[in-house]
């Protein structure tokens, strides 16, 4: 951090919040609010004599508490830049100045209290995220006595009664009795790995190893602490990871194999009683411990679905930020030009968070080395003749990549080619048919559509496929040589947002007695919220349908991932069956149906069209 | 908009069920019963003219 601090290429700035990020790959404009430190960090020489003097004492949030810090301090040892900082919400008051005491013993007088917040503005080609996580508060698992038991710890808490940096100096003590405790206790997935409605069902990938790390450290200070590890099962998958744990087993830790129910305090030495089953031998034990650590988990931050606004991201159905590709493209985001670090993406130890900057940082510098981006071959564009300035697609557009038009100066629509990704939601969305994508263009698609029904319709099935999940997810079922039936017909978008209304209609129309439209589940959608929309037109369709008299049912919708090749032949299986059940007669009366109701339609916007010219 | 329970209908196994929906917080709606995506969320039933 030091290094980066002193860097002449680098500028950092501390204690800063990003308010606004607009632009594109290669032309972002990113607002920064500089908060007010009321200390100026380039006069500042860390003398600590203003916290000398300083009557306010609040908790320490980086001692987790266990310390207190004054209202102007060293936000930690190894800050940069290494300047105090004062808390106005902890100081006596500035309006009217009540106190005063650190700005007169200030030699260098950096102490300022009318600063204020900055807004500055900066240009950059590329944006590098890394955000980080948050831990996860085990309050709620209420058996384990957290926040009831003084003695009953978690791992963060852990960390800094043990480091010399601490608040004990490094002395590994228990609250209750400042005394080294005899015998320790670890509950590992606190809030990991939990289906039950309280913590997070997935791993947090770096518990297991630091308990192990922490055995380790309490073995070479304090030798002969009697420590029990309780687990569901070790996950040492790293290099070297494995020996590490051996090591701590052949140390004298002891690892039971279990998670204990129950935690109970003696009321006399503060001494905690653990009941817990040990599902190696099947037994349930009681174990009585001086001091429980519990290995908590790691969540994403609370402000991560700001984060995912000001970059327009996606996140997993964990929370965390997903990346564009998570084999292909493990450190791009799906906006062009931002690259994901660390924590923000998923749980990871530092080792991994290091090795996804370096990926990140090289990503980041192609793109800038290379001074221009390719823009993507598919990407929108807007008939002026057609567009009435409504603007839709630039509220549905998930990459903010259409500026909204303006129907009093004419303004149109501006795609801005760089940011679109080609998802096709505009152009489904449009009630004008004045978007039209390159490639995938609505003629090319109807084309399609005709070219499948035009022998038998009845008795084919007409799926319209996402070009990343369902579409792989038949090749899947193809090459994992699973049976499905031969009636299927695909076609292939790019995304499930660029199915249009009209297109399945179309289906129907001529004749198909079964449409399905697939896409990619929620969290997998390669064009961040793009497949939101074809949930909502699907709602409109089935309404549709359903006024008009045909079965909605008729209409299918499945989320198939690329992995999916099952889902994806039993879907197909499905289909085959509901097309059993549709009869001639009922095709006959859905086409004429269909029919009828564009003939309204057209007649109706023909009224509107004249109704229009003649108020102008 | 607020989220609010609305009525959802699985076109795939015909099983109606009751849940929320939030306009402005899209999420994978599945079956309960078969697990299919397509269900369908039934629109509010017209108020009796009469």
């Amino acid at each position: 951090m030091m290094d980066v601090g002193r860097h002449p290429n680098v500028e950092m700035l501390t204690f800063s919040e990003v308010e606004q990020v607009t632009g594109f790959v290669g032309n972002f404009n990113v607002t920064v609010r500089k908060k007010a430190r009321y200390v100026n960090p380039d006069e500042c020489t860390s003398c600590d004599e203003c916290t000398k003097v300083c009557p306010v004492a609040v908790p320490d949030e980086y001692q987790q508490g266990f310390s207190s810090r004054k209202a102007i301090y060293l936000p930690f040892p190894q800050a940069v830049p290494s300047s105090y900082i004062l808390n106005m919400e902890n100081c006596l008051g500035n309006n009217p100045i009540a106190c005063g005491k650190c700005q007169d013993v200030c030699e260098k007088k950096c102490i300022n209290y009318d600063d204020s917040d900055e807004l500055i503005n900066i240009e950059v080609g590329v944006i590098i995220a890394a955000t980080g996580m948050e831990v996860y508060d085990p309050t709620e698992y209420d058996e384990y006595g957290y926040t009831r038991y003084e003695n009953v710890i978690t791992s963060l808490e852990f960390e800094r009664l043990i480091c010399a940096g601490g608040p004990t100096e490094g002395h590994f003590i228990r609250p209750t009795d400042r005394e080294t405790p005899k015998s320790i206790g670890f509950i590992q997935c606190v809030g990991s790995r939990s289906t039950d409605g309280r913590g997070n069902p997935y791993c947090s990938n770096i518990c297991c190893m630091n308990t192990v790390k922490d055995t380790l450290l309490l073995c070479d200070h304090y030798s002969g602490v009697e420590i029990k590890v309780f687990y569901m099962d070790i996950r040492a998958f790293g290099k070297g990871f494995e020996d590490l744990y051996m090591r701590s087993k052949e140390e004298g830790v002891k690892y039971i194999r279990g998670i204990p129910g129950e935690v109970v305090e003696n009321s006399d030495n503060k001494n905690l009683i653990l009941t817990v089953e040990n599902t190696t031998t099947g037994k349930l034990e009681k174990h009585d411990l001086e001091m429980l650590v519990l290995s908590q988990g790691v969540i994403p931050r609370k402000d991560n679905a700001k984060i995912r606004q000001l970059l327009t991201l996606s996140t997993t159905s964990d929370g965390f930020i997903m990346e564009s590709h998570p084999k292909l493209k493990p450190v791009d985001a799906p906006t062009k030009g931002i690259f994901l670090a660390g924590c923000m993406e998923s749980p990871k130890d530092v080792k991994d968070s290091v090795t996804q900057s370096g990926a990140a940082a090289a990503r980041a510098s192609i793109l800038l080395n290379a001074g221009e981006t390719k823009v993507e071959a598919i990407t929108s564009m807007v008939d002026p003749d057609k567009c009435n300035y409504c603007g839709v697609c630039s509220r549905v557009c998930p990459y903010n990549a259409i500026l909204a038009p303006d129907k009093k100066t004419k303004k149109l629509p501006t795609i801005i080619q760089a940011a679109c990704a080609g998802c096709g939601a505009c152009a489904s969305e449009c009630q004008q048919d004045a978007i039209y994508m390159r490639h995938f263009r609505d003629e090319q698609l109807t084309a399609q559509v005709e070219a499948i029904l035009a022998e038998d319709p009845y008795k084919q099935l007409v799926v319209f496929a996402c070009n990343w999940c369902s579409y792989a997810g038949g090749d899947m079922a193809g090459t994992s040589r699973l049976q499905y039936p031969t009636a299927c017909r695909l076609i292939r978008t790019m995304c499930s947002g660029r199915v249009d209304e009209k297109f399945v209609l179309q289906a129907f129309k001529l004749g198909a007695p079964m449409v399905l439209v697939s896409g990619c589940h929620f969290t997998d959608c390669h064009y961040i919220s793009a497949v939101h929309w074809t949930q909502k037109r699907m709602d409109r369709l089935w309404n549709k349908l359903d006024k008009l008299g045909i079965r909605p049912e008729r209409l299918q919708l499945e989320w198939i991932s690329a992995a999916e090749g099952q889902k994806f032949a039993k879907v197909m299986r499905n289909m085959e069956e509901k097309l059993a059940t549709v009869t001639q007669e009922e095709i006959e009366y859905t086409m004429k149906a269909l029919a009828e109701d564009e003939e309204k339609e057209k007649v109706k916007k023909q009224k509107k069209d004249k109704a229009v010219e003649v108020s102008s | 908009m607020a989220p609010r329970e609305v009525l959802f209908k699985c076109l795939n196994c015909m099983h109606e069920y009751p849940g929320m929906f939030d306009m402005d917080n899209v999420t994978e709606r599945v079956c309960p019963k078969c697990r299919s995506n397509s269900v369908r969320r039934l629109p509010k039933p017209k108020p009796d003219k009469k």
